[in-house]
């Protein structure tokens, strides 16, 4: 699902991508987003750098929002070439509840970096819940010269 | 795990994967580590990153978990060649310094020499 809408006399590209929150389909739904991004932009440093946010998202989604188990996952995607990309990574679990937290843990914690990595490697990161939905919404600005022409 | 490759020298254990560490195999990663650690002769552990083109936090998580598990038993835990990307994850969480890294085939070859 993809549209084209006209913010502040820019294009700005919209996006849908959805999967079954199983640890393997997350991760070809984050390569799936990054590699519709690799037609729009030309650094690869950048691309990682959103390759990992999705896949810390998805894989926040199957571990957490539906107690281990399978359930529905959404990236919608914004764009505005040569300006910046927004993710909302979506999914209708539990939530995060009020420990959430955006902080490195310990060197020896063997788990609870995601949200940290995400936030290192955007310029905005935050969670809410808005009605059933449970969403992280991430902007990343990006350089002029690191889009293609 | 066609992509995982478990080599014993001596007392030494040379784990070697390529591909993507990421959630979808952290938990057959740590499996057969610790069926290899079952046997209590395997004095070190060292993990070859050097073909892992992507890594995420369950990666990062598997690695604090063995290096914590030989370490509180006496053992002894290292990472081999890091991949950029590897290099990179581990730098954005400040966990370089954290592990012990050999440097070079020498220092590989001290351990599973």
């Amino acid at each position: 699902m993809a549209s084209e809408t006209r913010a502040r006399g820019q294009i700005v590209i919209q996006k849908i991508f959805r999967a079954i929150s199983h640890p393997g389909d997350s991760r070809r739904l984050a390569r799936a987003v990054v590699d519709y991004l690799s037609a729009l932009l030309s650094d690869t440093d950048v691309l990682q750098d959103l390759d990992l946010i999705l896949t810390e998202g998805c894989a926040n989604v199957c571990r957490h929002a539906y107690a281990g188990e399978p359930g529905d996952l959404e990236v919608r995607l914004g764009v505005e070439p040569g300006q910046w990309v927004e993710l909302e990574i979506v999914d209708w679990g539990k939530g995060f509840g009020p420990d959430v937290t955006f902080r490195n843990p310990g060197p020896e914690a063997e788990g609870g970096r995601g949200l940290y990595l995400m936030c290192r490697l955007s310029d905005s990161c935050r969670v809410s819940r808005q009605g059933q939905e449970n969403v992280v919404f991430i902007h990343k600005d990006i350089g002029p010269t690191q889009w293609k022409s | 795990m066609e992509k995982l490759t478990l080599k014993r020298t001596g007392r030494s254990l040379l784990l070697k994967y390529v591909g993507e560490i990421t959630l979808e195999i952290t938990g057959d990663l740590k499996h057969r580590l610790d069926t290899e650690l079952t046997d209590a002769a395997v004095r070190a552990v060292v993990v070859d990153l050097s073909g892992v083109s992507f890594m995420d936090s369950s990666g990062i998580g598997f690695l604090v978990s063995a290096n914590t598990r030989m370490r509180s038993s006496g053992r002894s835990f290292y990472l081999y060649q890091l991949s950029p990307a590897v290099e990179k994850t581990l730098g954005l969480v400040q966990l370089l310094g954290f592990f012990a890294i050999l440097k070079d085939e020498c220092a590989l070859a001290a351990v599973c020499g």
